[in-house]
């Protein structure tokens, strides 16, 4: 349980793995569906459980579906898969081979502490000193995004709203 | 364009741009910078054929690869320091990702291939956009991280900029291609800048662009894009070959024009830091700027080619398209080098 994070988070990056070597398309959608679930527990690791829930219903229940139908209205006769050519099953053996290093290089350190340090104390420790008393700590920042956060939350709205217009444009103008 | 919407798109690219040089939290100049490239991929697509497409593409792969590495940048600066605020001090391994994304952001060498091929692909006006105001953001996040810039890294980037600046633009004779080259060398001169004075590298950006400017949109009066166009300028507009000559000429650096003030500026700088061979290696090699600027001097306003005399009489009808700003421009981009004194007020 103390690698749980460690672990979790090598297979997410071995979900993106599956379709950076650029195969079709649909593989994105299968890579994205897993280290989406794999992502939300990641965060969940850390008291979101909320932002968890998140993930499943607005990434992959929301963006995912688009996406995929998208893929499913531009597939070939014959799709790249990854054992088509020497290139996209070369670049999926480099990624695993580099991940797989990374994991023996964090595993190998004597304390391996690159970004988490692993404890199993787990919630005994108190790893911030912000106080928020009883609630929370992730529902207080999800709702001072609303509050304390509110230029922010203007920003991504205005850039969603022209995402969508520079892609009508580009797709159906002229 | 639908109206409508290209005012949303301009107002964003303008926003982005903004954001990026008033935020202080790492996060929302990220935000920014992808505001910025988001919109203005449907600028540069002005024309929808194949060859603008490639151009957008390529654009957006870059940008968007130089954005990813900011974002990893200000990720190692989280961990090391704990905050995201920009007015502190950047984690010295933040800082060289930092400045490699900016590079590639601004085009500047190993990482300039892009920049030909882009500027090539798209409408004058779009490379005038892409070439001017896409350059403020990334040297407003230069500017702010300066202090912390690992010296070997952006004086190496300024090397191979500058050089290849000079030596990629000798055999081009599209026009946009040699602006683009042209772009990378004072970009170039503008981080070798940086490193001592940021000062000297913003008053080179603010006179790179308002050169620019009025290059293109000197050549956008005719829509020339080659040199062959460009020499018919004779026929088409007398007097705009004596603006082009003074322009082109600012551009390369000689003195008493205007784009001489940021190379004197920057050199006086290196040389009170005890650096002797840098300027001396950038003078040189604007000497090949200076080459492909004089030649296309000499094809538009020096030398008139022979043709049959019936060409020589173009029918003067009323010009359509509305040079905004050109009469001022012109001036800005040719004389302003007797208000270097003015500079002292920098002190």
């Amino acid at each position: 349980m103390t690698y749980i994070v460690f672990i979790l988070s090598t297979m997410f990056v071995v979900g993106f793995l599956g379709f950076s070597s650029k195969p079709s398309p649909i593989y994105g959608g299968v890579g994205l569906i897993v280290s989406g679930g794999v992502g939300c527990g990641i965060v969940m690791n850390f008291d979101g459980s909320f932002l968890g829930l998140m993930v499943f219903l607005i990434y992959l229940g929301g963006m995912m579906v688009v996406f995929g139908y998208t893929t499913a209205m531009a597939t070939e006769l014959y799709p790249e898969v990854w054992v088509s050519n020497k290139a996209v099953l070369g670049g999926l053996v480099v990624g695993l081979v580099m991940e797989l290093m990374l994991v023996y290089y964090v595993l190998g350190e004597v304390h391996g502490d690159v970004v988490i340090e692993f404890s199993d104390l787990g919630d005994w420790v108190v790893y911030d000193m912000e106080d928020y008393g009883f609630v929370n700590s992730e529902a207080v920042g999800v709702s001072s995004l609303y509050s304390y956060g509110a230029w922010l939350i203007i920003v991504t709205g205005w850039s969603l709203f022209v995402g969508v217009v520079v892609i009508m444009e580009i797709t159906r103008g002229g | 364009m639908n109206p409508f919407a290209l005012i949303i798109i301009m107002l964003t690219v303008v926003l982005g741009t903004l954001i990026v040089m008033t935020s202080s939290h790492w996060l929302m100049v990220w935000i920014g910078f992808e505001m910025n490239m988001l919109a203005i991929i449907p600028i540069l697509m002005k024309k929808y054929n194949p060859r603008s497409m490639e151009a957008c593409t390529k654009y957006f792969l870059t940008q968007a690869t130089a954005s990813m590495l900011l974002m990893l940048a200000i990720t190692i600066n989280l961990v090391h320091s704990g905050q995201w605020s920009t007015m502190k001090p950047l984690d010295p391994t933040a800082s060289i990702v930092m400045t490699l994304a900016m590079a590639m952001k601004l085009g500047l060498a190993p990482f300039h291939f892009w920049v030909p091929e882009v500027a090539q692909g798209i409408q004058l006006s779009s490379g005038l956009i892409l070439l001017t105001w896409q350059k403020l953001a990334p040297m407003s996040i230069l500017y702010q991280i300066s202090p912390t810039i690992n010296s070997t890294l952006i004086l190496t980037l300024s090397i191979l900029s500058v050089a290849v600046g000079g030596w990629g633009g000798l055999n081009q004779t599209q026009l946009r291609k040699i602006m683009a080259y042209s772009s990378i060398a004072h970009m170039g001169w503008m981080t070798a800048a940086m490193m001592f004075s940021p000062m000297m590298a913003l008053l080179n950006l603010v006179i790179y662009i308002i050169l620019t400017t009025t290059t293109l949109m000197m050549f956008m009066m005719n829509s020339t894009t080659t040199t062959l166009s460009l020499s018919h300028t004779w026929n088409k507009t007398p007097l705009l070959t004596t603006a082009i000559l003074a322009t082109l000429l600012s551009l390369g650096g000689l003195p008493p024009l205007s784009g001489f003030l940021p190379k004197w500026m920057i050199i006086q700088e290196l040389t009170k830091n005890d650096n002797i061979i840098l300027p001396t290696f950038m003078v040189i090699t604007a000497l090949l700027n200076l080459f492909f600027y004089m030649r296309l001097t000499y094809s538009t306003s020096l030398t008139t080619f022979p043709s049959t005399n019936n060409m020589k009489l173009k029918w003067q009808l009323n010009p359509t398209k509305t040079t905004i700003y050109l009469p001022p421009l012109i001036i800005l981009s040719t004389l302003i080098l007797p208000l270097s004194p003015m500079l002292i007020l920098l002190e």
